[in-house]
């Protein structure tokens, strides 16, 4: 890959303004930026534990974050990663209370098998909405995130609802539908194995099968496509599965890695956050665990800047959005052509 | 009994108005901003910077007209920092919109922290409280509901009168209207397009930050950390809901508040059935309304396209 010097400067002082902008809110709380760092860096590198944190919540946002990018790919903006996360962690759980006696490889299969047909009705639906009828899947995404999520909250405290407890959550998911733990002490689970071999196959789909190439294809000219014989309405339908998919084995992973139960609430916005990771990876699978490592690095390490340092939170928000605000006016501000 | 079930229908509809005035004020303003061809999914952001600003405003200086103001110039910032991105840089207007989600949520947490993370007790200002026309709100059923509520909601309904006589009886509609279906038309005939589409992302910011205001500084009186949680998403709805016209989204919003409404009530109420089913419900209205919508499709063609005069 080529890159002109022009290019790496601008990145270098998009990094730049945002390191100066964090470094302002940390003085403007009255922290000191020694402190905040040493405590930033301690959280995420400054044991097997906090590392394995930042794996933990990369997880999520690798799966779903190559599912947003899949649908990028053809044009079909997927907003609704987090409707569709919860969707399969609504199969999971549906599959551990109904039939709690499937032996232990072939339960865990079909929880993602189902994990990810759940996820991909989710987005498939506004998928089919967009290539046949021309309705925006911006709206219809962030529609059925809201539906999932109170499909959840009516779930835990309904059918799915464990009847030994008052609040609202399911029962404890048999260990046949779990995925073992990696490194005991750590919350690390196998979840981080299918996100990365996840990404190897995305990958290979995408560049090197012709069906990837297709939905390139349209996501790059559509008319063309259309003259090459390429279905412009199939391949986003197909883009569309895939992309809530993957973002529905992302919640099969995180019920079966870490809570095995359903609760509400199981995301804190990985849905949103792998809009950005994928952005951020420029669509390219390999990219994106790094992308993804990344965005969880800022989340973990900016809660232990908190606790050490006095630093809200917020400031991991205040950096990604400021990083994707400066990336998106980057060719004006900088004066760059290319990339 | 007759007479206390009218008197509960017509606080149910007085409800109703009050939860859909935000929801209207920032939809109108999107309506403006998307007419022009620029689609801005930061409503978010644009409503929970009125409200911080408007807060902060009310706060420190104690007048009401400080934080009306603030909070319009807080909505008017987001707003313009989307219009910048999406007709200067040419952005994916999207992308741009959902990262002003997130930088916005995290800055007004982040400030309100720094100013007010100390303190233990939740800091407050007082609400604007109704005005009650007289007569007129002795109306049965309804006269609660329009004559008896608080300035904004007044403004409101105002808003959606004007901008009908401004979208389909005046010049200017026919100006929005051009740069946002053809603006390369609009440019033959001398209008300027990216001008036109400043305005219009202005006019979203005012009405979006005036959204924010009226829950900072009527239904709460305080702030919080993602106060207006998902309420500019569902401004977006109440946009498509009803098709881009000013009445259209005052009834969408008004759906979408009677669902609100009726959510809370049920609540007090304890039924079985979880709230969450009554949440659900204006989002599930929207999906089956779009889905009797298919083939009238009436989004102006030239929606997050940036105008580039010297392409084809």
């Amino acid at each position: 890959m080529k890159m002109s010097v022009q290019v790496f400067v601008s990145f270098l002082l998009t990094a730049a303004v945002v390191l100066a902008v964090s470094f302002l809110l940390i003085l403007m709380v009255g922290s000191s930026i020694p402190l905040s760092v040493t405590s930033f860096m301690r959280g995420i590198v400054g044991s097997w534990y906090a590392f394995s944190e930042v794996l933990v919540r990369a997880t999520p946002l690798i799966l779903a974050g190559l599912g947003v990018s899949v649908g990028f790919r053809t044009g079909f903006l997927n907003i609704g990663a987090e409707g569709q996360l919860y969707m399969g962690a609504i199969a999971i759980t549906a599959l551990g209370v109904y039939a709690p006696n499937l032996p232990a490889p072939f339960m865990i299969l079909l929880a993602i098998v189902l994990g990810f047909l759940a996820g991909g009705l989710w987005s498939v639906i506004p998928g089919i909405l967009k290539a046949r009828f021309g309705l925006s899947e911006v709206i219809n995404t962030i529609m059925l995130n809201y539906i999932a999520i109170n499909l959840v909250g009516i779930l835990v405290r309904t059918l799915l609802k464990d009847p030994s407890y008052p609040y609202p959550m399911s029962p404890m998911l048999p260990a046949s539908a779990s995925l073992f733990p990696l490194l005991p002490p750590t919350r690390l689970h196998a979840g981080i194995l299918i996100a990365l071999a996840t990404a190897g196959g995305i990958h290979s789909l995408m560049f090197h099968t012709s069906a990837g190439f297709r939905m390139r294809a349209v996501g790059v000219n559509k008319r063309a496509s259309l003259c090459a014989g390429i279905s412009v309405t199939r391949n986003i339908v197909l883009s569309s599965l895939i992309s809530g998919g993957l973002a529905g084995v992302a919640g099969v992973c995180e019920v079966a890695g870490l809570h095995h139960r359903l609760i509400e609430g199981i995301s804190p916005s990985y849905g949103y956050l792998a809009i950005i990771v994928a952005l951020l990876g420029g669509n390219r699978p390999l990219r994106i665990v790094f992308s993804a490592i990344g965005i969880a690095a800022l989340q973990v390490g900016s809660m232990s800047m908190q606790r050490g340092a006095g630093v809200p939170t917020s400031i991991a928000s205040i950096i990604m959005g400021l990083l994707v605000v400066m990336i998106l006016a980057r060719k004006q501000l900088f004066r760059c052509k290319g990339v | 009994m007759e007479v206390t079930t009218l008197a509960a229908a017509s606080a149910f509809l007085a409800a109703v108005v009050r939860m859909a005035t935000p929801i209207a004020l920032a939809g109108l303003g999107e309506t403006i901003s998307e007419k022009s061809g620029v689609i801005n999914i930061g409503v978010e952001a644009i409503m929970l910077s009125g409200a911080f600003f408007s807060f902060i405003g009310v706060f420190t200086t104690g007048s009401i007209l400080i934080g009306l103001l603030c909070g319009m110039a807080g909505g008017v910032a987001v707003s313009m920092v989307h219009a910048l991105l999406s007709i200067r840089c040419k952005a994916d207007q999207t992308i741009s919109g959902l990262a002003l989600n997130f930088l916005f949520l995290g800055l007004t947490s982040f400030l309100f922290l720094m100013e007010f993370g100390k303190s233990t007790t939740l800091p407050s200002i007082p609400v604007i409280r109704a005005m009650r026309i007289p007569i007129l709100s002795r109306i049965p059923l309804i006269g609660e509901a329009l004559f008896h509520q608080d300035p904004f909601v007044y403004t409101m309904l105002a808003l959606v009168l004007i901008l009908w006589i401004l979208f389909y009886k005046t010049e200017w509609g026919v100006i929005l209207h051009a740069v946002g279906e053809n603006p390369r038309s609009a440019d033959t005939v001398g209008i300027r397009v990216n001008r036109v589409r400043y305005l219009a992302c202005a006019a979203n910011g005012v009405l979006g930050g005036l959204g924010g205001t009226y829950l900072a500084m009527v239904k709460l009186g305080f702030f919080m950390e993602n106060l207006t949680s998902g309420k500019g998403y569902i401004a977006l709805v109440a946009v498509i809901l009803g098709r881009r016209n000013p009445v259209g989204v005052l009834c969408a919003a008004l759906v979408i508040g009677a669902a609100e409404a009726l959510q809370i009530r049920l609540q007090t109420m304890g039924t079985a059935i979880p709230s969450q089913a009554f949440t659900m419900l204006p989002y599930l209205v929207t999906i089956v309304v779009l889905f009797f919508s298919i083939g009238k499709r009436n989004d102006p063609s030239a929606l997050g396209v940036p105008y580039e005069r010297d392409k084809r």
